[in-house]
This record gives structure tokens, sequence and C-alpha cells, in this order.
């Protein structure tokens, strides 16, 4: 099995959560650089969830995959009904409806499933839902790509090596001549990041924006994300970012590290506002989101993480200097591109295809 | 479990007739019922595959119907087996479709069957699934080493009606392919794969060992 950890460098991201607007613009870039295809309409290779909230697909961190005390733990696949489907909006009735139709009866871009019915489930269906009591309330967002994993269940599911772990950078890649489409790695991966093509009976996934790693431009999600929430670079690089956020000031963790395949994402928890006690003052002891679901979240540490953030935090506040203050805001954004600073638009590319 | 030998007797039938998964060409036709029974789990060759079904059954077809018949140009063979919930496409992400697959040593004389050929003597199959146009012909050089190939000079036609599939594979005995020269008894196994039971890859029934196909 082709399950080696080893390459020449491992590709990694940070996501900071204290930063990220939800925007989805992570989500329309990739959409709009990869999934374009045949059969991938309802595929969201990124996608930001809410949190708390079921994610996509529905409940999508219970549904087994990843590895309890290193054995493979069994994994649904849920239908396409729980994933979403790509919605039509009517554009054709919108846009080219008779001057003579009835004026009280204008019709709207209402999304439509595939029946022609409004749609009951949907990528981040969750979105305005939040969790708590008012005034206590709490959300956040979560974005998600696949973690290219150390561990990576989906590769070590596949009977016949589909999957296969890049030399150069330890991006992980499914090859779609060799995929004979039985689902077992969308099964075993336990952030259900692998999307199937019904149209081409193959997986699907995050490919790393591969292609324009190997041009020094950094993904599309991370060059187009307008809450600069998102680092990328090396994890065995000791001054690039990750390492300093992940292994420096280990303000950096893994998702669910308790499913077991040592992702290669890694999220800023986020510095929640302060409870509002009985009297409506602030409890300077209680955070509106509730540890416990914190510590499910992103592991034990997550309390020493956010205290971390907190303490350097104030440090500045109060005129101090901070390292890692100076990282996750980083004034030029290009710092939060590692080695991928190449400008796209700089490049010489060839013509584009008549069909893309 | 009794080796059967499969008579591909001489029809004066043209194609068309032969490929019609319900065509009279085949009633004339004896049928063997051969046995067919779950692969081995330990023989999976994934981890995860032997976790995920520990507790689960898989091998749900537990026989097939096989005919053989030939005129002068074309070789064919119809499986038949009970299916009460035909899966006929691969309609959701979760949704796997039935199927099923002829093998032959590529050699047409000997392969180990259970590990799927090995490098030096390949398995070749032909494979048809429901949902596609197109049967693939398929060789394999041991578990999980499947490769697939389109050979135009194969076809499949298939149909279910009142609980059963009929699938109908047909070949030119001329052709780059497994000789079909006729003279010797070839080796035959088969595999049928239950969509509504979710199998798919090796998780399948089989008949474990190979039968014979003998072309007159
Ligand atoms: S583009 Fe950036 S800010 Fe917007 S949702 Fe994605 S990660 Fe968050
Ligand atoms: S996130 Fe999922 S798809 Fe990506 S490497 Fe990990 S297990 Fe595989």
């Amino acid at each position: 099995m082709n399950t080696a950890v080893t390459s020449k460098h491992q590709f990694a991201m940070v996501f900071d959560l204290n930063k990220c607007l939800g925007c989805q613009t992570c989500s329309v870039a990739c959409k709009t650089q990869w999934t374009r295809g045949n059969g991938m309409d309802a595929m969201w290779w990124n996608i930001v969830n809410t949190i708390p909230g079921k994610g996509t697909p529905r409940n999508a961190f219970e549904l087994g995959g990843g590895y309890k005390d290193g054995q493979p733990v069994p994994g649904e696949l849920p239908g396409k009904a729980e994933w979403g489907e790509a919605w039509d909006f009517e554009y054709d009735k919108v846009f080219f409806r008779s001057a003579d139709d009835d004026e009280d009866n204008r019709d709207y871009l209402r999304p439509r499933a595939h029946d022609g019915k409004p749609p009951r489930w949907g990528p981040n269906w969750d979105e305005d839902m939040g969790g708590g009591e008012y005034p206590n309330s709490y959300f956040f967002y979560l974005p998600l790509v696949c973690m290219n994993c150390e561990k990576p269940a989906c590769l070590e599911a596949c009977p016949r090596d589909t999957i296969y772990r890049r030399d150069e950078d330890g991006v992980i890649l499914i090859d779609e001549e060799r995929c004979h489409g039985y689902r077992f790695c969308a099964e075993a991966c336990p952030y259900k990041r692998i999307y199937f093509n019904e149209q081409r009976a193959i997986a699907q996934k995050c490919i790393s924006c591969f292609p324009r790693l190997e041009a020094g431009v950094a993904p599309a999600c991370v060059r187009q994300c307008p809450g600069r929430a998102r680092h990328v670079g090396y994890l065995d690089d000791p001054d690039s970012h990750i390492s300093k956020l992940v292994n420096t000031w280990k303000v950096a963790l893994p998702l669910r590290p308790d499913f077991g395949v040592k992702p290669r994402v890694f999220y800023v928890p986020p510095t929640m506002p302060l409870a509002f006690d009985e009297n409506g003052d602030f409890d300077e002891n209680q955070s509106r989101f509730p540890m416990e679901e914190m510590r499910k979240l992103f592991g034990a540490d997550v309390e020493q993480a956010l205290a971390t953030v907190e303490s350097e935090r104030e440090k500045v506040a109060g005129g101090g200097q901070s390292e890692l203050m100076d990282i996750l805001i980083s004034r030029n954004w290009n710092d939060m591109l590692g080695p991928y600073k190449q400008d796209p638009g700089k490049l010489v590319r060839p013509p584009r295809r008549g069909n893309d | 479990m009794t080796n059967a030998t499969l008579d591909a007797r001489h029809s004066p039938a043209n194609l068309e007739d032969i490929l019609a998964p319900d065509g009279s060409a085949w009633n004339e036709m004896t049928g063997e019922v051969i046995a067919l029974t779950p692969t081995p789990l330990d023989r999976q060759p994934s981890a995860y595959v032997q976790a995920a079904w520990k507790d689960r059954n898989h091998g749900a077809v537990a026989a097939v119907t096989v005919q053989a018949i030939r005129n002068d140009d074309t070789l064919a063979l119809r499986l038949q087996w009970q299916a009460a919930q035909p899966k006929r496409s691969i309609d959701d992400i979760n949704a796997y479709a039935d199927a099923c697959a002829v093998l032959f040593p590529a050699n047409g004389k000997d392969t180990d069957l259970e590990t799927m050929g090995s490098p030096e003597r390949p398995v070749v199959a032909w494979h048809w699934r429901a949902g596609t146009d197109a049967p693939f012909s398929v060789t394999a050089r041991g578990i999980g080493t499947v490769e697939r190939s389109a050979e135009h000079q194969l076809q499949a036609r298939s149909r279910w009606s009142d609980g059963r599939w009929q699938v109908v594979f047909a070949r030119s005995l001329e052709s780059d392919g497994l000789s079909l020269s006729g003279g010797t008894d070839i080796p035959i196994a088969f595999a049928v794969w239950c969509g509504a039971g979710s199998e798919r890859a090796g998780l399948k029934s089989h008949s474990p060992e190979f039968h014979q196909l003998r072309i007159n």
C-alpha cells in the first residue's frame, strides 16, 4: 500500500477563525477554479460551515471514518439529499418573461431543487442558527478543505491504490484515471471531504490547487480570502508562519484530533466574547462558547491556545510587541503565502482552451 | 462444489438474436446453475474495508445460471440471477449498481483465481455494470490490480424483469484478447455484485473455483 508518510515538504495551512468572515469567497474561488465540470455542480471542495451546526454533509462529523486506537473506524456515506444539490434559480423565467405577464405574480430568483420544490438542505444550511440563549448567543465560521492528512484514512481505505501522497509536498491526490468509484475513501474520510461525481463515477476532492503550487502561486481559496484568514506554507520549515503558529506558539490546532488522521490544516480557535451573567454584566470566567464543545472540536490544548492568543493581544494593546500578533495580523499580506507568493497575474500563461 | 462444464453449442442464430437477453436462441441451450459464495473478507486489500464489513454481510447472490452459445464468429454467455431489488444505475452518491463479470485465465489455461491472477499469469474478465452502455474488459495481476480497457469486440445487453437479471456477453471468436479458438476447454469463473447491498470492488459473490467452458 502506498502509505509512506515521508515527503520532501509538508504542505500545510492555518485558518485563523478569529478572522474568518464566513463570506464563502474561498468556496466560490474554488468552485470557479475547479468544480465547473460535468457532474461537479454540487461539489464544494472548500466549504465554510457555521458552528454550531450540522455541517456539510448533514452531521458531517458524526458519520464515522478516521481511526480509533489505530484501527479504521467504519464510516457512512450520505446521499445527495444530505450533501445538498446544485439549485436551479429559474433564470429563464426571471430574465425572459413576457411583458404581459401578471405584474402581481413577478418571479424572482427562487432556488429550486431538481424536483422543482424549494431546497430542503444544502451546504452550510445552518448559517443563521447559532447556539446559546440571548444574550449569550454564539457562533463562528469553520472553513474546510482536504486536510492532506499525515495518516490519510482515504488513501488507506482504497483497495486499489488510487490515492497517493505527492513526494514534493505531501499533498494527497486521487488519480482520476485509476479511480473505479468504489467510494471507500469517501466513507473513511472523517471530515467528509470527498465528493462523488455521479456522471463520471469517480471520487473527487480538493487538490490544494497543486498546479498553482507548482507555479509558486498560493491556492485560490488562500489568495482570494478577504478576511486574510489563511496562512499557507511548509510545516517542516521552522521559520514559516505555519510552523510558528503550530509548533512555536501552539495556537493553531488540528480539527477533531480524535479522528486520528493527523490533519495538516490547523485552526486558530476563536476567542469568543465573555458571557453575560444574570445581572447583564460580563462574567470574566465564562466564555459564551461552551468550553466543552471547543475541546471536542480542537482537543485538550484549546484552552492554552486561547489563553496565549488573549495574553499576546493584551500585550500589544498595552503598547508591547508580539511576534504572534504580527504573524496573525500579517500587515504585509504576502507574508501569509509562504513559498507561494507568485502573483498569478504576472505569469505567462498558455492560451485558454475554448470551453474553459 | 461440483465443477461444471459449460457447452457452447453451435447455433445458426445471428448476433442480434444471440444478444437479446430473452431471445429464443437461448431457449434451446441447457443452463448450468453455478453456486456463488461471498469473497473472503480477509482477502480484501484494505484494512478499512475489512473493518467496515466485519459485521455486515456481502455476497448476497447465491447462484447464477449460465448458458453458452456460439455461431460462426461469436461466442456468447448469458448470466441470469435473482435480484428482487435491482439497482439499475448509480443514481445517488451512496448508490451502487448491480454488476456481473466472467473471468478467465489470460492464457486460456491456468491461473490462481483466489488471488485474481498474478503478475505472470493474469486474469482477464468481462465486466458489465447496470446503467452503462458498454461492458469493459479487465485485466488483473493480483487483488486490487484491476485495469479496465474498452474492448471493441466485446458487447453486452441486459434486461431485468420479474425479479431477475439477464445479461448477455458476446465477443467475436477472433479477437486480440483471450483466444476463443475452440478445441480445448477454457477455465471460466463468475462474479456478481448486489448493488442494493452496497457491493462493489472485492465485495461480491463469486464462484471460488474455475468451471470449464467448452467451445464446440
Ligand atoms: S474567504 Fe476567508 S474570510 Fe471568507 S469564508 Fe473563506 S476563509 Fe473565511
Ligand atoms: S481530509 Fe479526508 S480526503 Fe483529505 S487527506 Fe484527510 S482523510 Fe483524505
